[in-house]
């Protein structure tokens, strides 16, 4: 081992290219060196050894004569006529620290290959230049600053002119030429009865009561698109749009009231996770402007508030960075930067689409985000301290840390059952921790939340050597992504004595920003159509799909982020009042054929109900809906391990974003409808049809309790039943059906619950068209 | 030629779906069709080990060559069998049916990142959401028992990869634990209730289906609204077969015993996942005539820690298996069964010599799958990777070979198996096709 080591030193000291610097190359070998060697050095080095790598490492640039001879900070790598003095044999062989390329080390052939070429004096033609490379080799195309579509500025672009009398706004004007483009006649429009549930559902998630359904169809039959805008303004000015809409940007926000597996089986609650779904829900009902409520998120804490409350909404808020699922922080040396990797991911997936996460290890493969700016964001979270409670006291799974301590909402002291419960689990558990120290504890019903706030000495941060933190590399100052084309963006200035998380949410919602109105405006779309315009929500990068409706989608980000000054509310009411939005369902065959995934909206899109309406829908028909918020969290006084608890969830007849979503644990009531797994960001749900669903329909507890509820409500009428479940009146044939049910039931007392139930379990009442 | 019964449910040839269009070809079906080529297996058994199992520590043995110390493996291989295939000391009970495996050293993929090649692993496809293997298997197929599921997928990762795409919903995997849910409970929800008569409850679900069919035409035929019609009259038939074959409670101490059912083996990254009651599970299954079952482990994907985890990952697996292989040999169903181990891709190894060296990423131009049953060699070793372990060079076989030989052993033309969707006929194989891997059938 010593003369190895001898002999890299003399790699290292002496000049490598003694004797052959000016030694002309045969066509053998310029032939050799075109074929066996450069092809290679094209493929696995110039990522990094490059004039074109983002970073090149160690100094050395492979791609050049130049380069090739001189070596970098390590010296020469080739030792001519000696390859096993060479260096860059030994880190081709992962000999010795360095090992390259770093994550699969070459094909012994293509190791022998160089060994000969070195031995043979590593001839290099006297005019390599990068970029043209011989042999067949073709780098993955890597997309540079500004290329990706979605990091082009929004244009907004004139709306076409169609002569057609079919489109009634900008939108349908987008719309109509893309089915135009494409052979395709629009739908007809939605007859109201299809229009108001539509409406109901995709602006509050709850279905119109019979009367309601009929008084839209009056009024509709009156003043056409008058009534609608009348409904929408009701709809929108609902307590329920930011139960219903809430809901979705909690899917963003990976929300959740527990940790989840930590990956040593350990599931800490969240007892105050629910304060911040309870911001979310106020600020959507109160319309606060998207920049602003991107920025109370990221900075809450930071910024300026007039009152207590004010203050103390803003606090809470910061509690979309602390949320995250955190791996167990025993035996782990990156757990403060797993948080800070989570963090990332919410921010960037979640607010302009890209995933920067690859770039924790290497510069990102496919799209323009080098390892650089990845620890360059990350500094503007290490230099905070994110607050999430002491983990149930469970060391293994996370340090205990303080929470943010509210000054305005009520004291609510922990009743003596759950005091009891903790205990018992803990027991149960056998540990036998030290209470948590006295900076992490607070009088009893203090209200404290989950948040972030700046550390007291920020600073940035060093790039972690392929993601590991116990392997520092260089410092990277505080910044964000760097391939945005130039004066797209404003210079960002970090004021040194804060973490740079305001400056961060500045940018973030800058208007000129290219993806953050994009974003959200294809989730506003997604949401209301069923199908997004981009089909990738989370993912606006090189493998995101394209926008079929490009110039649309800068339509309505230039309209959102312009005329209707980031207002949710105003850009859900033009959209919904488009033509495009109103159309039916149904379509004739041969459309359907053309376009079996409706990419080209020439109909509206059938959909199935998420988990959340199913339950809260059954709920409202069976009159069995508590319409109020609920109060808190079944577990806002516990601060335990979840798996080792029992059953935490507790019935409740509350919309069902108050259920107590748990890592892990999701409601039952819920939880055979796709619901997401609060681990990373989901813009879009999944939408299966299994069998289990049907068993749900069919056997559940709480399908069957809902029947009991409606077919008293109902009181034991056909009618009513069918005006409640499917506001409509029954026809001959299904009173027939419902008659030979009720008589041919047993046990005879179940018969009208039966009935009761087979319509909830109806696919009618489940599909919105 | 095997041919299969038909159950009284309508039986349709395979021969119907192949080299045609198929969508709209008739009302999707799990009925049992007959293959058109001579089938040698019936069904399939698929051990998923995601995360990447390192093959130089597991199945693909590489000694140190040479003087200077390279990837390679670092544990004991021993010659096991009559075969003298070489298996890791990590192994010892799967190493007792080395005479049953066919090892393929050559595999190799696209793709090092974890959740594009576990997708491509599943549906051929690693970037938009096509038909899983199972799914394909079941729309070729159909399956034996009406009243389960054709494919059921344990402990799976995420719908992506049991869901059917743009193929009829009624070829999905049915989920049995998900996102790392408790699998020493996992079951299939509601699937009991005795609030009715049997006789109420089906005059209940045929007054829901007629609503359902009513609904159905007024809708301009959605398939969607088809499919779940059909996916809700197969909950209600489970309701009559599941129940039991999910209750462990009759089986015998020492079977649970030799699967371990409900043994911990939590260590780093090697998850709780049950294994034990999976692969018992998974062997209920298969007995009760389900076409399609996968059973899941993860994770392997140990970068750092990776002599303590892979430990772990093989202990919590090795015993589960070699009582799944032994029960199937001893009911005289390996023959036909095809079974399946592996995952997204493999790992580089690390160097033996360098005790303080412990971390491994992710290979995917060289790793190990084996098979066994079903028609393929025993005790037979195909394709070779470099003397590092790093790339493979011999007997090379992609995953979609490997889709493609699953499903000719299965008796279906792989790249004939098609279904129009969006204007164009899409197979498992995709736009290149893939290669039966003669070599490895016996």
């Amino acid at each position: 081992m010593n003369s190895l080591r001898f002999a890299f030193l003399s790699a290292v000291l002496l000049p490598g290219w003694i004797g052959v610097a000016h030694a002309e190359i045969t066509p053998e070998q310029r032939k050799y060196f075109e074929t066996k060697i450069r092809p290679v050095l094209a493929k696995e080095c110039y990522e990094c050894h490059s004039a074109g790598a983002k970073k090149v490492g160690g100094k050395l640039l492979l791609d050049t004569t130049a380069g090739l001879k001189r070596g970098g900070e390590s010296g020469s790598p080739m030792v001519p006529g000696k390859p096993e003095d060479s260096l860059l044999v030994h880190a081709l062989k992962w000999l010795d620290d360095l090992e390259m390329p770093p994550e699969n080390p070459l094909p012994a052939n293509v190791i022998a290959d160089f060994e000969k070429w070195i031995a043979m004096g590593a001839p290099v033609p006297p005019d390599v230049e990068q970029a043209v490379v011989k042999g067949g080799v073709t780098e993955p195309k890597k997309y540079k600053p500004g290329e990706l579509w979605s990091f082009q500025p929004v244009k907004d672009p004139p709306v076409p002119e169609s002569k057609s009398e079919w489109a009634r706004s900008a939108i349908d004007q987008f719309a109509f030429r893309k089915m135009a483009e494409k052979n395709l006649e629009p739908a007809s429009d939605a007859p109201p009865k299809t229009l108001v549930r539509r409406l109901y559902f995709d602006l509050i998630g709850l279905p119109p009561t019979f009367a309601e359904s009929n008084a839209f169809v009056a009024d509709y039959g009156k003043r056409g698109q008058a009534a609608v805008a009348a409904l929408v303004d009701e709809l929108l000015a609902s307590p329920h749009f930011g139960e219903r809409w809430g809901r979705h940007w909690l899917d963003v926000a990976r929300y959740a009231e527990s940790n989840g597996n930590d990956g040593l089986s350990r599931n800490a609650s969240f007892p105050n996770a629910w304060r911040y779904r309870d911001y979310v829900i106020d600020a959507l009902n109160r319309d606060v402007p998207y920049d602003r409520f991107i920025a109370e998120q990221i900075a809450g804490d930071l910024l300026e508030a007039e009152t207590d409350q004010e203050r103390d909404r803003q606090l809470v808020a910061t509690g979309f960075l602390a949320l995250g699922a955190k791996p167990a922080k025993a035996m782990n040396n990156n757990f403060e930067m797993d948080i800070v990797a989570d963090q990332i991911e919410v921010v960037t997936s979640g607010i302009i689409g890209l995933s920067v996460g690859c770039a924790r290890c290497h510069d990102h493969k496919f799209d323009p985000i080098p390892t650089r700016d990845y620890y360059a964001m990350a500094g503007f979270f290490t230099s905070s301290e994110t607050l999430y409670g002491i983990a149930a006291n469970e060391k293994l799974t996370a340090p205990p840390t303080p929470l943010h301590v509210l000054k305005t909402p009520p004291k609510v002291p922990a009743p003596p059952e759950a005091l009891k419960l903790m205990e018992e689990t803990e027991k149960l558990e056998m540990r036998n921790y030290p209470r948590p120290k006295e900076e992490h504890t607070y009088p009893p019903g203090t209200p404290v939340a989950m948040g972030v706030r700046d550390r007291k000495e920020p600073a940035d941060c060093k790039i972690n050597l392929k993601g590991d933190a116990q392997k520092p590399g260089e410092v990277v100052p505080r910044g964000v992504l760097t391939a945005y084309p130039d004066k797209t963006l404003g210079e960002l200035t970090i004021d040194p004595s804060g973490s740079g998380r305001r400056e961060l949410a500045k940018w973030l919602t800058d208007k000129k920003h290219p993806q953050t109105s994009r974003v959200m405006v294809n989730r506003i779309w997604l949401h209301l159509f069923g199908k997004a315009i981009v089909g990738t929500p989370d993912d606006f990068g090189v493998y995101g799909e394209k926008p079929t409706h490009p110039e649309l989608l800068d339509h309505l980000a230039a309209r959102f982020s312009g005329d209707h000054d980031w207002s949710i509310k105003s850009m859900i009411h033009e959209i919904v009042l488009s033509r495009t939005y109103q159309l039916d369902s149904h379509a004739s065959p041969e459309s359907i054929a053309a376009d079996p995934e409706n990419i080209w909206v020439s109909r509206h899109t059938r959909r199935r109900l998420d988990a959340e309406s199913i339950r809260d829908a059954i709920l409202k028909v069976t009159g069995n809906l508590n319409p109020e918020p609920a109060d808190g969290s079944p577990i806002r006084h516990l601060d335990i391990l979840v798996n080792r608890a029992p059953d935490l969830h507790q019935p409740s007849n509350h919309r069902s974003i108050y259920l107590c979503f748990m890592r892990n644990s999701p409601p039952r009531e819920l939880a055979a409808f796709d619901l997401p797994d609060g681990l990373t960001v989901t813009g879009k749900r999944d939408e299966t049809m299994l069998p289990t669903q049907g068993l749900f329909l069919l056997n559940s507890p709480f399908i069957k309790n809902q029947a009991d509820y409606l077919a008293r409500s109902s009181g034991d009428n056909v009618r009513e039943m069918w005006r409640r479940v499917l506001n409509r009146e029954p026809s001959q044939t299904e009173l027939a059906g419902a008659r030979y049910l009720l008589e041919n039931t047993e046990p005879e007392e179940r018969a009208w619950p039966v009935l009761a139930q087979a319509l909830l379990a109806t696919n009618e009442f489940r599909y919105v068209d | 030629m095997l041919s299969t019964a038909s159950c009284g449910f309508g039986s349709l040839a395979l021969a119907g779906l192949i080299g045609r269009s198929a969508e709209g070809a008739g009302s999707p079906s799990l009925a049992a069709r007959t293959p058109v080529i001579p089938a040698r297996a019936k069904r399939v058994l698929f051990l998923c080990m995601s995360g990447g199992p390192a093959q130089m520590d597991t199945f693909d043995h590489k000694p140190q060559t040479g003087k200077a110390p390279h990837p390679g493996s670092a544990y004991r291989f021993f010659q096991h069998g009559e075969s003298g295939l070489k298996i890791s000391e990590l192994l010892p009970e799967t190493a007792k049916h080395a005479d049953k495996l066919c090892v393929l050293n050559g595999m190799y993929c696209d793709t090092g990142i974890h959740a594009q090649s576990f997708l491509q692993l599943h549906t051929g496809d690693r970037l938009r959401a096509r038909p899983s293997l199972g799914a394909w298997v079941n729309y070729g197929l159909g399956t034996e028992n009406q009243s389960l599921p054709g494919f059921i997928s344990l402990n799976s990762s995420k719908p992506s990869c049991h869901g059917s795409a743009f193929l009829p919903a009624i070829y999905q995997g049915t989920p049995i634990g998900v996102n790392g849910e408790d699998m020493s409970k996992a079951t299939i929800p509601n699937v009991m209730s005795d609030h009715l008569t049997p006789e109420s409850k089906r005059r209940q679900l045929d007054f829901i289906q007629s609503m359902n069919r009513e609904h159905h035409a007024r809708s301009g035929d959605d398939p969607k609204l088809e499919a779940v019609i059909q996916s809700m009259e197969l909950g209600f038939r489970m309701q009559t077969t599941a129940p039991g074959l999910l209750d462990l409670s009759q089986e015998p101490k020492h079977v649970l015993e030799r699967y371990r059912v409900g043994a911990k083996y939590a260590v780093g990254t090697c998850r709780e996942s049950d294994f034990g009651r999976q692969c018992l599970l998974a062997r209920r299954f298969l007995e009760a005539g389900v076409r399609f079952v996968e059973v899941n482990h993860g994770s392997w994907d140990q970068h750092k820690n990776h002599r303590r985890d892979l430990e772990a990952n093989c202990l919590a697996t090795d015993a589960p298996i070699a009582a799944l292989l032994q029960d199937l040999e001893e009911r005289g169903m390996l023959e036909d069964t095809l079974v399946i181990w592996g995952g997204e891709f493999g790992r580089p190894g690390i160097t033996p010599g360098e005790k303080d060296k412990d971390m491994t990423g992710h290979n995917s131009n060289g790793f190990t799958f084996w098979l066994a049953g079903g028609g393929v060699k025993p005790g037979f070793t195909y394709g070779a990777t470099d003397p590092t372990g790093a790339r493979a060079v011999d007997g090379k076989i992609h995953f979609r070979d490997l889709h493609a030989t699953i499903l000719h052993l299965l008796g279906i033309p792989p790249n004939d198996l098609t279904y129009r969707y969006a204007g164009r006929d899409h197979r498992l194989t995709g736009p290149e096709g893939g290669r039966v891997v003669t070599d490895i059938i016996a």
